[in-house]
């Protein structure tokens, strides 16, 4: 008993700091922002749950959402398809977030965070839209010192996606 | 100098090009008269709507708004569990009265002046029917039975809500067939269970979606992870099947016959060039449900539905046109209510491949929109569509083809008086 209470309090000690939350939460916006979406997959970790999904379904707790990613392998493919096989008019996000609040996670070496944000689409005619907005509910971990997150749901306010969604949000 | 003949802009003078049905004037994507009458002849006209799933109301009370055609529809289910569809408006002063897409209520009621309704759509009461404090009212004769909220003729086929504004239309599996209604017995001949909804808006006509679903010819060469992935090929076995009025088609591959066509090394189409190895494999697990060897297959009915089923992942879209030029394309993905867990996940992971961030079909969300971009500034020009020839017939061995894009053309022309 004693071991397993000191165990669990050693995992405790590893759980990301709040700054290096907000870190990543920024860090994330910032390099899809910039682009670079062939990093996206190294912000989670390697069995990590991402899921793109509407206020509607999530209220109803329906599990098919736009996007699920089990895995950084999926994540990769996603990024592969991205390059080599989907076709769409090229567009450029900008991301707005919120202020990060972090709380306790079910998971031990977790914490929960959550965050809004806004996503305005630049098209290439230079069409400017507000493509997105909604929550972003995470759980971050820390793997070798860097934070990573374990399990990012987005939830889009609005049912409806204009045109399609081919960068991760 | 070729000398270019005087457009006849009147939707009642419209002619078709001669070619007939391998051809479709860009006008008629883009035309604002055409779009109002599509209204009334196709949409509030003879033909049967996809309103919605039985299981989206499953409890006396529960009602949803959707659209047919621009129409605004209310489906109810009454306390005695029938089901309804009416017009979403006050048969008062014309405002919705229904402004939630799902909710659960003993009547529906106008909040403008409290007009109220049954769940039927029959008036119950007006307010200050009788004025207040002697003064004002309705007058004497008043009927109250003779203001509702305007009907529509409602059928359930497979768990499905058909509605239409036609009084005398046949009954859903006449308009469907035999061969369309009993494709569609087999992928939604079961209790359905609703696994997630979203939509997507598409900046093009209604009908560039409509043919875009009947497209088989464009399946494989614009959609590539596909291709890549072999999840569909052309050279897969499978073929195209038209109802007897060609609107509705079901297009199917079987995918245990796969064999590499020379035509895909060759042609150096865009598709070969994708690294088959995915790296995360879970995305096409999958397990054959059925045993007639079909693991693909899209069927349209006419005007406004599909329904899909990529290997295990079911769906069915509908669209509504928004106007002119932008619709609205819904996706409901489904299971059965009989599904294991190890079946819903596979269902769950599937649905990655379509819908507004599919990564099979996302494509279909732009590429519509590139023809309502490229075709708008010249309504007299028209498409060519002499894939697989110039037939309007069922064509059970290829799916190079645009059979089915003809029949829709020729189903539109035959309901629109064109």
């Amino acid at each position: 008993m004693a071991a397993k209470t000191r165990k669990i309090a050693s995992i405790r000690v590893e759980a990301p700091t709040s700054d290096m939350v907000a870190e990543l939460i920024a860090d994330y916006a910032h390099t899809l922002d910039d682009g670079r979406i062939d990093l996206w997959p190294n912000f989670f970790t390697e069995t990590a749950l991402y899921h793109v999904t509407t206020r509607e379904n999530h209220d109803q707790q329906l599990p098919i959402g736009i996007i699920r990613c089990a895995g950084r392998g999926m994540m990769a493919d996603r990024v592969k398809a991205f390059h080599t096989a989907n076709i769409f008019e090229p567009h450029s996000y900008n991301h707005l977030v919120g202020p990060v609040r972090i709380g306790a996670s079910r998971s031990p070496g977790a914490v929960a965070a959550r965050c809004n944000f806004q996503i305005v689409r630049t098209m290439e005619d230079g069409r400017m839209d507000l493509f997105a907005t909604g929550r972003h509910f995470d759980e971050i971990v820390l793997e070798d010192g860097v934070a990573r997150f374990s399990e990012r749901v987005v939830v889009l306010d609005s049912r409806n996606v204009d045109i399609l969604m081919v960068v991760p949000l | 100098m070729p000398s270019i003949a005087p457009v006849d802009l009147s939707p009642q003078q419209f002619q078709w090009p001669p070619e007939g049905v391998t051809r479709a004037p860009y006008r008629l994507f883009t035309d604002h008269e055409i779009y109002q009458l599509e209204q009334q002849r196709i949409f509030r006209g003879r033909s049967w709507s996809f309103l919605g799933l039985e299981v989206e109301i499953p409890n006396p009370g529960d009602c949803k708004t959707t659209s047919v055609g621009e129409t605004p529809v209310i489906v109810t289910r009454d306390m005695e569990r029938s089901i309804h569809a009416m017009v979403n408006r006050c048969a008062h002063k014309g405002a919705l009265v229904c402004l939630k897409r799902r909710d659960n209520v003993a009547n529906l009621a106008c909040v403008y002046h409290a007009w109220n309704y049954e769940l039927d759509g029959r008036l119950k009461s007006v307010a200050f029917r009788n004025g207040v404090r002697g003064q004002g009212g309705m007058p004497t004769d008043f009927d109250i039975s003779r203001h509702r909220l305007q009907p529509l003729k409602v059928q359930i086929f497979c768990g499905m809500i058909f509605g239409t504004f036609a009084e005398d239309m046949e009954d859903v599996e006449t308009y469907l067939g035999p061969d369309m209604s009993g494709f569609i017995k087999r992928n939604l001949g079961r209790p359905l269970r609703i696994l997630g909804t979203h939509s997507q808006t598409i900046h093009n006509n209604w009908k560039l979606y409509a043919e875009n679903l009947r497209d088989s010819y464009h399946a494989t060469l614009l959609h590539t992870f596909y291709t890549t992935f072999k999840v569909n090929r052309l050279d897969m076995d499978g073929g195209i099947l038209l109802s007897k009025h060609k609107w509705h088609h079901v297009s199917f591959a079987r995918r245990a016959e796969l064999t590499e066509a020379s035509e895909y090394k060759d042609a150096n189409v865009h598709s070969a060039s994708y690294d088959s190895a995915l790296e995360g494999p879970g995305l096409l697990q999958a397990w054959e449900e059925f045993d007639d060897g079909i693991t693909h297959s899209i069927q349209t009915v006419f005007p406004n539905m599909c329904v899909q089923f990529t290997l295990n992942s079911l769906a069915i879209r509908f669209f509504a046109p928004r106007s002119v030029d932008k619709t609205e394309l819904f996706w409901i993905y489904l299971g059965y209510i009989s599904d294991t867990e190890e079946q819903s996940q596979m269902r769950i992971m599937q649905s990655n491949l379509t819908g507004a961030a599919g990564l099979v079909s996302l494509e279909d969300g732009c590429i519509n929109e590139f023809v309502q971009r490229g075709t708008r500034a010249d309504p007299q020009s028209s498409s060519f569509m002499e894939m697989g020839g110039r037939k309007v017939e069922s064509e059970k061995n290829s799916r190079a083809t645009e059979t089915a894009v003809r029949g829709f053309w020729q189903g539109y022309r035959d309901i629109m008086g064109y």
